[in-house]
């Protein structure tokens, strides 16, 4: 397997390839949701403006799927930079690889390391950012810090009182299951993505063979990065649906 | 595969900063322009439906005015045809009593005329009667009975 290369910096680890792919894929879609709603237009909206439309109306409906039509507003941005931010950064990986050799000790990899794989190692400069657990999982605290921010904001009484329900006893139930949620959430990404990364590696091995499963392999990813992605999304949905808003009709 | 807190922490910075970024170039101008269109489509909606209304009075005053006309112009040919049955009426009357009159007259001269032809009928046969009694009287009377006559005559006349 590759070795990431890591950049030693003021006493910082820096892994470069991380930090390449988080920027590339922010920046990316960026611009991409920028070009799309160019020229915006109430009358006469154009192609791409009626495909952002689209994308706005679908994510508009998953998250009113979790909660009450007119609480929905708030969290369409949130949803929408989610769901693009992750279906992007899951396709950053497929279409190539950039990995170098070195044979001394550098970039953070050590002599053990070296020594360990025959006295060479590759370094992998390019993957998706969601293939890396520290980046799902720093999008897991941010919204398990706002599921838990907008319970205690918008619904306190009932957001504590959950914790003892049905029973007082059921407490470190509860607790468990509010530590799974953001779990779940990081390591189901992280091992989808990661796991399709490993395997268009382990094809590449196969040479020309391979190019009929790297065919649907890839084509496989996409589908698993856009599911992913809008897993993602309507399970921080439905935290959120869950935490903070209580429904008056005792729906939940 | 390591875990690293450095990519941890950058990745939140950059998810959140790339969450206020699409929040204020991209997002916030796209849901304006879809709350415009929703807030246009609904004025229209309401334009069509206030129109559709007006259209629906303006019928409805239209059929009234027209049923109205209608009513007016039944109403007209009814006042002239009455009209016009009293004044044939009228004429036949007229005409009738024009005829009776003429047939009075014209009975009533028929009536003198033949009174007149019967008068002067009356006074001939008198005056040919007088004229023949007197050829009679010539013929037969002489002096002595001529004077008892007349003697007869002064009698009665005295005795009256």
């Amino acid at each position: 397997m590759h070795e990431f290369p890591i950049y030693h910096w003021n006493g910082l680890n820096i892994d470069v390839s991380a930090f390449i792919a988080i920027t590339v894929s922010a920046v990316m879609t960026f611009v991409l949701v920028k070009l799309l709603t160019r020229k915006l237009s109430v009358a006469n909206p154009s192609k791409t403006q009626n495909f952002m439309e689209w994308a706005v109306d679908f994510v508009h409906s998953t998250i009113a799927s979790t909660m009450p039509l007119n609480r929905v507003r708030p969290f369409l941005g949130l949803g929408l930079t989610l769901i693009l931010f992750i279906f992007v950064s899951n396709l950053l990986g497929l279409p190539f690889g950039i990995v170098t050799e070195i044979h001394e000790p550098m970039w953070g990899v050590t002599a053990d390391t070296l020594a360990h794989h025959g006295g060479h190692a590759e370094l992998a400069w390019w993957k998706s950012p969601t293939a890396d657990l520290s980046v799902t999982s720093g999008l897991a605290l941010i919204v398990f810090l706002l599921v838990h921010f907008l319970g205690v904001k918008m619904n306190a009484k009932h957001y504590f009182q959950h914790y003892f329900k049905p029973y007082p006893i059921f407490f470190p139930l509860n607790i468990i299951e509010t530590i799974a949620k953001p779990v779940t959430l990081a390591l189901r990404l992280f091992a989808n993505i990661f796991a399709g990364e490993v395997l268009i590696a382990t094809i590449l091995m196969l040479g020309a063979i391979g190019t009929p499963f790297m065919i649907i392999w890839q084509g496989f990813s996409i589908f698993v990065g856009a599911i992913q992605a809008f897993l993602f999304t309507i399970l921080t949905m439905v935290y959120i649906s869950q935490a903070a808003i209580h429904d008056e009709d005792g729906a939940h | 595969m390591a875990w690293h807190w450095e990519s941890f922490v950058y990745a939140i910075v950059a998810f959140l900063i790339l969450y206020w970024l699409l929040n204020k170039y991209a997002f916030g101008p796209l849901f304006g322009i879809m709350e415009q269109r929703r807030q246009m489509v609904l004025e229209q909606m309401n334009a069509a439906e206030n129109s559709r209304k007006e259209a629906s009075a303006e019928m409805e005053a239209q059929k009234q005015a027209l049923a109205q006309a209608r009513q007016e112009a039944n109403d007209i040919i009814e006042k002239a045809r009455i009209t016009s049955s009293k004044q044939a009426d009228s004429i036949i009357d007229t005409a009738r009593s024009e005829a009776s009159r003429l047939k009075e007259d014209a009975v009533r001269d028929i009536e003198s005329e033949k009174n007149k032809a019967i008068a002067s009928l009356r006074s001939e046969v008198g005056s040919m009667s007088v004229a023949i009694a007197s050829k009679i009287v010539e013929k037969q009377i002489d002096e002595k009975s001529q004077e008892q006559i007349v003697d007869n005559y002064l009698k009665e006349v005295g005795s009256k």
